[in-house]
């Protein structure tokens, strides 16, 4: 055996010793794992401490290790810090491995003797498997200077703005025709009340004019290839009928439109608009698109309305427009696509779509702003009666195994404004009714506190149903709102004018397939999975492609512009880099063994197989294979090896989890 | 951890293991006693008596006319935001309430349960006849009239018989019920 191996069992302070002990593990690698060439086993009490790591690299200076075990917690942890410390001492990185010894073994295990056989077992594994390890060089490759950020909402456009302020270039994608996101929808904004479109307008207006952005709205990613620093976004940008080089925005087109339609996006169902529209006056950019499903012209082929009145010269109404396909090199990518508003009519007991006067959150939002349907109002459907009495309902499909079981943590502040709003323009009675009250923000408890000083109501019980089925006279003509009000322990039937239902937050109905297109996961509850829920929540398991606002999670407007924000400084700190190492642990196919049968192509969450036509192969993208071991496993001819996962270790890392190394005698 | 049970854990142990989450999830929403169309004859709403059962008040439980109340309509497990079987922890807290011999006085329902399930043992056979005193004299003078007609309506019907009968096997079934409740040994 030509190896030298140093093993090093961390105490990490009574997290393992506490139930392994550790000096005799360390004692027993050295003495019954000396014939495979361990020559040194220490114990410490810190391991990762600057002392420890020191011990490491006068070990491998002075007795010339060859390989590394450090026997301590998860390599989640701390396996670069010992990797840096070999690489520091001469070694190569990848000659170290851990053996985790606290995750999986002292933190699951209360017996001390069979934890600490088992710690024997898994460094004896742990020996065995880094003997065939092989010194690996990172990949090194260039990023590209522009970066593609995914939707236009305020998280976006943050995005956008502070990489394209800092002077490199942004391609901003939107599926609407507008950028401006939910936050354009809103009225007022928590706790402080300023108008979400003073706020929001001048920095729509600034992406709109940023000579470092592309703005590409009406338009959606289809395709994305390559890998960090090089990848390329298949963009369709819509046809939108309209000629923006020539049309002014001037409005007359969509004036003359004949066509009237329900507004279900941007009025949420409240408002109309025409054929041909702009979804609000401050709409950036300020051009018109056609809907084509509603276009007279274009299911009649007749009209063309909005040509003939077109004052521009050239005409700015271009009938055979098609739709475009675009090709953007990025470096990174910042997805920031939001969330869909949890569907009301899921919950049949509260009424939502049968009774007219149970609104939801966002339908209440469009009717606050002074440019909605109602000019700011507040009316009951029959669009002119105030209502005298309000409910507004907490945690609809949030908090609730039935539907969604997380917190959507916007609906409370959001539902504090509505009860405001209500009592501030009607002078009505606002009943909240809540499980939690739950307001963990800079000035959010002094918002509640004003609500409640200004007499909102506020009931501690989640409503059970709302119903119009009067059981007495005075609930004749009302919605009744049955609830328990848990603090007084009694069940209340609240006959009311008006309920709004604070409905919570849901992954975008498409962000399972969005997902695969850039090559990152959903968690349990449908939102895109961060790197570290605590550490790295910008950062996806993908290299180069980021996560900003709801899609992470529900989140309201200030913790939506702080990812918006962390993302670009992550993506900043990426471009200065020009280049970036890659972890060299990769998958390769043997050309000769392939057999071309694609089942690995399929099934690469990473969008790193490609199919060679010419050589009847299957070719694996270093730069963009994460090795996660997927294909390795489900390749039918084992033509497949992952790098540092090579059968070969895990063979001889097993035979040394059974102590199948060990000589007769030291048994 | 002491190895005694808790009253929250004993509860749950009374039921179906299979069915819902357990009672200790509950986060005291109340939707279950907004839902309920019994919580007006109840002393404590069914969301009370959670919170009660998950802070070991056994004594004020096992008091309580709450679980006697329950219709079963099942209207609060199916909207429990927390999965909990509620109506069935209602029937769990009835068996609890048999087993330990304590209930509040005057109810109905324990006086029923005990002579139904005595018949079911003795005869194999539920007879309506010896049932009924049980229930009927609660609701006065009419409601005994109203069910005096019923009952004669169904017996000249053939529908009520006039002696009760026994099943095949008692012994067999007897010994069969003895596996699942405490119904004493066999004289």
């Amino acid at each position: 055996m030509s190896e030298k191996i140093g093993v090093y069992v961390c105490h990490c302070g009574t997290n393992i010793a506490g139930t392994v002990d550790v000096k005799g593990v360390a004692e027993w690698a050295a003495e019954h794992l000396k014939h495979r060439g361990v020559v040194i086993g220490r114990d410490y009490k810190f391991m990762c401490s600057s002392l420890g790591q020191e011990l490491v690299e006068n070990d491998i200076k002075e007795l010339g290790l060859t390989r590394v075990i450090v026997a301590a917690c998860s390599p989640h942890l701390h396996e670069k810090t010992f990797r840096t410390a070999c690489e520091r001492a001469g070694l190569n990185p990848y000659l170290c491995e851990m053996v985790s010894i606290r995750e999986q073994v002292s933190w699951v295990h209360t017996d001390k003797v069979a934890a600490t056989e088992k710690s024997k077992a898994a460094i004896s594994g742990g020996v065995e498997r880094v003997i065939h390890n092989e010194p690996l060089e990172p990949i090194q490759v260039p990023i590209h200077a522009d970066t593609l950020v995914v939707g236009g909402g305020i998280a976006g456009i943050q995005a956008a703005l502070e990489i394209a302020d800092a002077g490199y270039h942004v391609c901003l994608v939107e599926r609407e025709p507008s950028i401006g996101g939910h936050m354009a929808q809103f009225d007022k904004t928590f706790p402080t009340l300023d108008c979400a479109a003073c706020i929001l307008t001048p920095k729509m207006v600034e992406v709109g004019a940023h000579p470092n952005i592309t703005l590409l709205t009406w338009s959606e990613v289809e395709k994305v290839d390559g890998f960090v620093g090089n990848f390329k976004a298949t963009i369709r940008k819509k046809a939108s009928y309209v000629n923006t080089d020539s049309c002014t925005g001037c409005g007359i087109c969509w004036e003359k439109c004949p066509k009237k339609v329900v507004d279900d996006v941007f009025e949420a169902g409240m408002g109309i608009r025409k054929a041909i529209y702009r979804p609000f006056a401050q709409a950036v950019p300020k051009y018109p698109v056609m809907d084509v499903e509603n276009c007279t012209y274009f299911k009649n082929s007749k009209c063309k309305a909005c040509q003939l009145f077109c004052p521009t010269e050239p005409n700015s109404i271009n009938f055979e427009q098609k739709d475009e396909i675009l090709e953007v090199q990025a470096g990174n990518i910042i997805l920031a696509t939001g969330y869909d508003l949890f569907d009301a009519t899921r919950i049949p007991q509260y009424g939502y779509g049968k009774l007219p006067n149970v609104f939801t959150s966002l339908e209440f939002e469009r009717m606050c702003n002074a440019a909605g349907p109602t000019e700011g109002k507040i009316v009951l459907r029959d669009m002119k009666t105030a209502p005298k009495s309000v409910v507004v309902v907490h945690c609809v499909g949030s908090r609730d195994e039935n539907y969604n079981k997380y917190c959507s943590s916007i609906c409370c502040m959001q539902s504090l404004k509505f009860a405001h709003l209500v009592m501030e323009r009607t002078g009505a009675e606002v009943y909240n009714c809540y499980i939690d009250i739950r307001t963990p923000s800079k000035d959010y408890e002094e918002f509640y506190k004003r609500v409640l000083e200004e007499g909102g109501h506020f009931i501690r019980g989640k409503v059970a149903e709302i119903t119009d089925a009067a059981r007495i006279p005075e609930e004749e003509g009302k919605l009744i709102v049955q609830v328990e009000d848990t603090l007084i322990g009694k069940q209340r039937r609240i006959p009311v004018d008006m309920v709004i239902l604070s409905a919570g937050l849901e992954p975008r109905h498409d962000a399972k397939e969005v997902g695969k297109l850039f090559g990152i996961a959903c968690g349990a509850s449908g939102w895109y999975t961060e790197r570290h829920p605590k550490l790295d929540p910008v950062a996806t398991m993908t290299d180069g492609v980021y996560i900003a606002g709801c899609v992470q999670g529900p989140k309201d407007i200030p913790a939506s512009v702080v990812q918006g924000a962390a993302a670009a400084a992550r993506v900043l700190g990426k471009i200065q880099q020009g280049v970036i190492s890659l972890e060299p642990i990769r998958a390769s196919i043997n050309k000769d063994q392939c057999s071309g049968c694609r089942i690995c192509n399929g099934l690469c969450p990473f969008n790193a197989i490609a199919y060679i036509e010419d050589d009847n192969v299957s070719d694996i993208n270093p730069a963009l294979c994460q090795g996660c071991g997927t294909c390795v496993a489900a390749c039918p001819a084992g033509a497949i090896s992952g790098t540092g996962f090579s059968n070969e270790q895990i063979i001889a890392q097993i035979d040394g989890l059974l102590l199948r190394n060990l000589e007769p005698a030291g048994v | 951890m002491s190895n005694e049970l808790s009253f929250s854990n004993e509860i749950a142990n009374v039921m179906y293991a299979t069915h819902g989450n357990p009672i200790k999830d509950c986060l005291q929403c109340g939707t279950c006693s907004g839902t309920c169309p019994a919580v007006e004859f109840m002393d404590h709403t069914p969301r009370a008596i959670i919170g009660l059962i998950n802070a070991g008040y056994r004594d004020e439980v096992l008091a309580s006319n709450t679980f006697w109340s329950c219709a079963s309509c099942y209207h609060c497990t199916v909207r429990c935001p927390a999965g909990i079987d509620i109506a069935d922890m209602m029937y769990a807290l009835k068996r609890y309430s048999m087993w330990k011999g304590q209930h509040q006085e005057g109810l109905i329902g324990p006086v029923f349960a005990q002579s139904f399930v005595k018949m079911i043992v003795d005869s194999g056979r539920s007879f309506e006849p010896l049932l009924a005193p049980t229930y009927i004299f609660k609701h006065g003078p009419r409601g005994l009239v109203q069910e005096a007609q019923t009952a004669t309506g169904l017996m000249l019907k053939g529908r009520l018989p006039l002696l009760p009968k026994k099943i095949k096997g008692l012994k067999k079934f007897q010994n069969m019920v003895r596996r699942i409740i405490p119904i004493g040994e066999p004289s």
